[in-house]
């Protein structure tokens, strides 16, 4: 059904001299000193190129960037509703292709691109991300998940790491971890859930460099509905030195606490295989001061679910399935 | 009567410290039998690192409780305030808190007479070199310290907090007086090391205080904000894109002019472009795109755009070739590359000169203090690579 | 109605449609490029109508299952913001699930419109109609009026996309239907022809607001307290031109079809001598005006105005002819729980709209048909000696009866 051609050729981006030097999102925008989602905001959209249409979900990457009737974009942008990160893209991409196909525009390859955050992406608007990702237009959603709903000065959410601090979940004198939900694997979920869709990723904005950028361009070309999870260390809600951003991010990849991977047709690849020498996950979280109120069982415990990820999952980093495929004899139905 | 005091402070960084200091204000001046109340501007919400925000606290002896909600309680902004504190020296350049506002003079809201106070180590020369003419004369306060950062969860109990109060009180104690400050804070903490940092202010101040003539200080730059009528826009919630324009050199790529937001940092990063190895990284990993690439393979610096994070410093692989140095050796905001094409003898002398023998960077944590180390002189060309592990 | 030469032109067959399927007929017609369709009672059949077109291949759109109210209003708000026509209807609580949407359509300006099949709101859960669910999004910028026959169901899809999409309105468009009674009731009606359609209502163009690369523009930036006044101010701006837009429409209607309309916002019915009159939106006008009729046959000065247009609210109009009579009856087929009087919403809008006028006639409520009860002719002249008993009895303004209730 789909008229325009929805592959364009993938090229990797094969090292740094090759990224393009033209901004679509530029300076001139409110977001916090060393604000990695902003890096992802400025990547996603130099690869995807001037002719691309984005949709952001309320969030800090909506107020802080267009924030009081000013814009930072170059490319059309416009704002839709917390849990509208998928439906906003689809009703776009819809517009289009029948505008094109009436001959009521001209007929082109426009990227559709829609950005939400944790908790508009991987709570409120999930059912809208899952049927978007049952749809059949070529549409790019990237979830930038900086662990809080960081706009309203960071309550935790369904992304949120376990025993953070947030202004919802402080450590009190009964108790010292308030934040006991684990975070939820939305990638793996997504990826899991909809077999017609052709490409899943995890990323990080700037480790390893260039990852991110390859990743949206090889969702854009391989068409269809697609999915990015970025993690991006937010200085705000994480507590530590703007300056600092990158390190995060390598430590949250290296550790392992943070798996990076895509599933393309099917086939997952890791970007960084955390199955072999994980740097301890202490080292992450001693750096930031979200942790500070941790003692060392709580490091240990969240160590423990870390590596249970990496060495007991059927596919680490992506399913929670354990022990493998097991055929049931009739008996142990009911053992 | 009312006394209006205004904080302004840098966003999430100096949050709590902000917060505390508006409200002690006044709850210490209700103590004394006035009547007062603090609240934030709501506009600075939500907060972002660095940009500039605001705390207010108003105290009047004469004023019923709704009389003085009714002056100073509903709006956006103060018209004046008697008091202006900046807790961070840095923002005497001029804050620019929001879009369309464009950078507003640190003492716009002094009133005549009126007192601003800045926690610095700078004098009050230096200072009044960024600071714009008033019609008027007012005090200019220095009490001083450090800027104190920190983050939302770890606070940097330094003592700021109660030095600002004990100085406040030493430039009118009527306001908020020494007794009452004391009263209050050994009742709250029972610490009488913190009524000692305060007295210690409180004692100090006036000798850091003098007055400021209309002679002094500097014709501001910038314009007061314009804006339009409901029917001199578009309907319909939009804005025009900024429009796209890109070519190779300083100011090649198009930008934000509606908001800037240079004055959020605190730092900036000195470039050696001798050292350079053109790997990208500080363009590459710039969350604000303030880095313009150039025809020779470098990458120029638009200061009116960076907010001074210090990622790239962080980033890069060689040693002293980016070094984020305190904002108030600046004047200017101009391209430090087209400076080092003129003359780069000139320019390596001029960045060396203003980076100093000392470097200051910030741990991971921010609230756990600030490791100054010894700067070295790296020699014209020598590229020493960083050995950089995070994980050691 | 039968065609007759002249109509033939500009007619293309009549057909006999549930006010649902006659609404779909339109929607084909307006040629709409994105639809999106989630199920509720009792809107629902007009998605079923419309997918059978579409699988037909007699109307060429984008056609979409949502996974919930919310993102059906999102994907056509969306749809519409890069230049489609787009259309999306609801019921009741489904209605309320995706009324955040529904209100930054408005503030956004996007002309979508909306099917609302009217129906009481949970619980406990019930079908039938009640105007509260349209009634939720009178005050938020919406273009708001209720069709009461199917072959106004069919031409007011076609006058609500030519007002909403006019330049100098832009608002999104509610068209309110009763559910049950003209949402599923079958009626012969006229179907035009898509040439006459071309000729009354032009391709949707949002012009510089239209999101596409060739105009880039950032829309919906987040503001502060500098700015949402002057947008507040932009938005009751158009709502006033609506009205003038809303009087082009019809007259450009009735010269191409033929005199359909008397006038736009309202339809009187043996108003002319009339003491005494009920007022009512949507199908509650068949008795109401039936029983006028038979009651004028016994010598009572009755008559009955079917409203129209609640959003914009027709406040000249409506002012001037009410203030003719000693005495109106006011039909209320929702409910405000404490409101003034403890009335109903059309109560209080039509007593407001009477309070500066010369002569003010005694105004009573009636609350009636709630949650799909039907309002019967020997309901309507109980309202309407009512009314006639309120004539001179100052004392009976803003007295409200419930009609129909067991008691």
């Amino acid at each position: 059904m789909a008229i325009v051609e929805p592959v364009q050729q993938f090229e990797r981006i094969r090292n740094v001299h090759k990224v393009p030097l033209e901004e679509l999102y530029t300076s001139g925008h409110r977001t916090c000193q060393g604000c990695e989602s902003a890096t992802v905001m400025r990547g996603f959209i130099k690869v995807a190129g001037p002719r691309t249409v984005v949709t952001g979900s309320t969030g800090c990457m909506y107020v802080a960037n267009t924030s009081y009737m000013t814009t930072p974009w170059i490319v059309p942008w416009m704002h839709t509703q917390l849990g509208a990160g998928g439906s906003s893209a689809v009703g776009m991409a819809a517009g289009l292709r029948a505008l094109m196909r009436k001959g009521k525009i001209p007929e082109e390859k426009i990227n559709v691109i829609s950005f939400c955050g944790d908790i508009g992406g991987a709570d409120m608007g999930l059912s809208g991300i899952s049927s978007a990702l049952q749809s059949d237009y070529d549409l790019l959603i990237i979830l930038y998940d900086n662990e809080s709903a960081a706009n309203t000065d960071i309550q935790a959410t369904g992304m949120t790491t376990y025993g953070a601090q947030t202004t919802f979940t402080p450590p009190g004198k009964k108790y010292r971890i308030m934040q006991r939900r684990w975070k939820k694997n939305v990638a793996g979920m997504l990826a899991v859930g909809h077999p017609t869709c052709r490409y899943v990723a995890t990323a990080c904005a700037t480790y390893p460099p260039l990852d991110f950028l390859n990743k949206v361009k090889k969702a854009l070309s391989v068409g269809g509905p697609t999915f990015i999870h970025s993690y991006d260390p937010c200085p705000k809600g994480w507590d530590y030195h703007p300056r600092y951003s990158h390190d995060i991010g390598e430590l949250a990849i290296r550790s392992g606490i943070f798996p990076l991977y895509e599933v393309h047709d099917g086939q997952v690849t890791y970007q960084h295989d955390a199955r072999k020498n994980r740097v301890p996950v202490r080292e992450f979280l001693m750096r930031q001061g979200r942790f500070a109120h941790l003692i060392d069982e709580d490091i240990d415990y969240i160590q423990k679910r870390v590596d249970e990820m990496w060495e007991e999952w059927e596919i680490p980093g992506v399913a929670p399935i354990k022990g493998g495929l097991k055929i049931a004899r009739k008996s142990s139905a009911t053992d | 009567m009312i006394k209006r005091v205004e904080v302004n402070y840098r966003g999430i960084f100096q949050k709590s410290l902000g917060k505390k200091i508006g409200s002690d204000i006044a709850i210490i001046a209700t103590h004394m039998g006035q009547v007062g109340f603090s609240n934030g501007r709501y506009s600075d919400s939500p907060e972002r690192n660095g940009i500039p925000c605001k705390y207010f606290a108003y105290v009047s002896p004469d004023l019923s409780e709704e009389e003085l909600e009714a002056e100073c309680g509903a709006n956006l902004d103060i018209d004046t305030c008697d008091f202006s504190i900046v807790l961070d020296d840095t923002m005497v350049k001029g804050v620019e808190p929001w879009g369309w506002h464009g950078i507003r003079p640190i003492n716009e809201k002094v009133t005549e007479n009126g007192y601003l106070l800045v926690v610095s180590r700078k004098s009050h020369d230096e200072l009044l070199r960024f600071i714009g003419k008033k019609p008027y004369p007012y005090h200019l306060a220095i009490l001083e310290g450090d800027a104190s950062l920190a983050g939302l969860w770890v606070y940097k109990d330094d003592l700021t907090h109660e030095r600002v109060l004990g100085a406040l009180a030493g430039l009118d104690p009527s306001l908020i007086s020494m007794e009452a400050i004391e009263a209050h804070l050994l009742e709250k903490t029972h610490e009488q090391h913190r009524v000692d940092a305060a007295r210690e202010a409180y004692e100090t101040i006036r000798q850091h205080t003098r007055v400021v003539t209309p002679e002094e200080g500097i014709d501001w730059p910038y314009a007061p904000p314009v804006l339009p009528k409901w029917f001199d826009f578009p309907e319909g919630i939009v804005v025009p894109a900024v429009e796209r324009g890109f070519t190779m050199g300083p100011r090649g790529q198009s930008r934000n002019t509606t908001f800037k937001r240079g004055t959020t940092k605190t730092q900036r990063p000195v470039v050696r472009f001798d050292l350079c190895t053109k790997c990208t990284l500080c363009w590459l990993e710039c969350p604000d795109e303030c880095f313009d690439p150039t025809p020779d393979g470098l990458y120029d610096v638009n200061y009116e755009y960076c907010v001074g994070c210090g990622k790239c410093a962080e980033v890069c692989p060689v040693q002293e070739c980016i070094v984020m140095v305190d904002e108030l050796r600046f004047e200017d905001n101009s391209s430090p590359w087209e400076a080092y094409k003129r003359d780069p003898a000139a320019y390596l002398e001029w960045a060396e000169e203003k980076k100093g023998t000392e470097r200051v960077n910030y741990p991971f944590v921010t609230g756990t203090g600030v490791a100054v180390t010894a700067g070295q002189r790296v020699p014209e060309g020598k590229v020493i690579p960083v050995k950089k592990e995070v994980y050691r | 109605m039968t065609l007759t030469a002249e109509s033939r032109a500009v007619y293309e067959r009549e057909d006999l449609l549930t006010g649902c399927q006659a609404v779909a007929q339109a929607v084909r017609l307006a040629d709409v490029d994105v639809i999106a369709a989630y199920p509720i009672r009792p809107y629902t059949e007009v998605m079923d109508a419309i997918s059978k077109i579409i699988a037909d291949g007699q109307l060429d759109a984008e056609y979409m299952i949502a996974d919930s109210e919310h993102s059906q209003f999102e994907i056509v708000k969306h749809a519409s913001s890069v230049g489609a026509r787009a259309f999306a209807g609801s019921s009741g609580t489904g209605w309320c699930y995706g009324f955040e949407a529904l209100v930054v359509t408005a503030t956004d300006r996007l002309p979508v419109l909306f099917l609302v099949g009217n129906r009481a709101l949970d619980d406990p859960g019930a079908f039938g109609v009640e105007h509260n669910d349209a009634m939720a999004v009178r005050d938020m910028g919406w273009l708001l009026c209720w069709a009461s026959t199917a072959q106004e169901a069919l031409e007011h899809v076609l006058i609500g996309y030519r007002i909403a999409e006019d330049a100098r309105v832009r608002m999104p468009m509610a068209l309110a239907m009763d559910g049950g009674f003209l949402t599923h009731s079958q009626h012969i009606v006229q179907i035009p022809s898509p040439e006459a359609v071309k000729r009354f209502l032009p391709p949707y163009d949002l012009g510089s607001r239209r999101l596409h690369p060739d105009n880039p523009i950032s829309i919906a930036p987040q503001v502060n307290e500098d700015w949402v006044m002057e947008l507040r101010r932009q938005n009751w701006e158009a709502a006033r031109r609506a009205r003038d837009v809303i009087v082009e429409a019809y007259h450009e209607f009735n010269q191409i079809f033929g005199p359909r309309y008397e006038s736009p916002f309202f339809t009187e019915y043996m108003t002319d001598d009339a003491d005494a009159v009920l007022v009512g939106l949507g199908t509650v006008a068949m008795p109401g005006r039936t029983a006028a009729r038979r009651l004028r046959e016994k010598g009572h000065k009755v008559g009955y105005i079917n409203l129209r247009w609640f959003r914009p609210f027709p406040t000249v109009e409506l002012r001037e002819s009410l203030s003719r009579f000693k005495a109106v009856g006011v039909i209320d087929r929702d409910f405000a729980h404490g409101s003034p009087d403890d009335g109903g919403i059309l109560l209080h809008e039509i007593r407001s709209c009477l309070y500066p006028a010369r002569q003010r006639p005694v105004v009573v409520n009636f609350i009636a048909g709630l949650g799909g009860r039907d309002i019967s002719i020997g309901n309507c002249e109980k309202m309407y000696s009512l009314t006639e008993s309120a004539i001179g009895n100052e004392a009976m303004d803003g007295s409200v009866t419930w009609i129909g209730v067991r008691e």
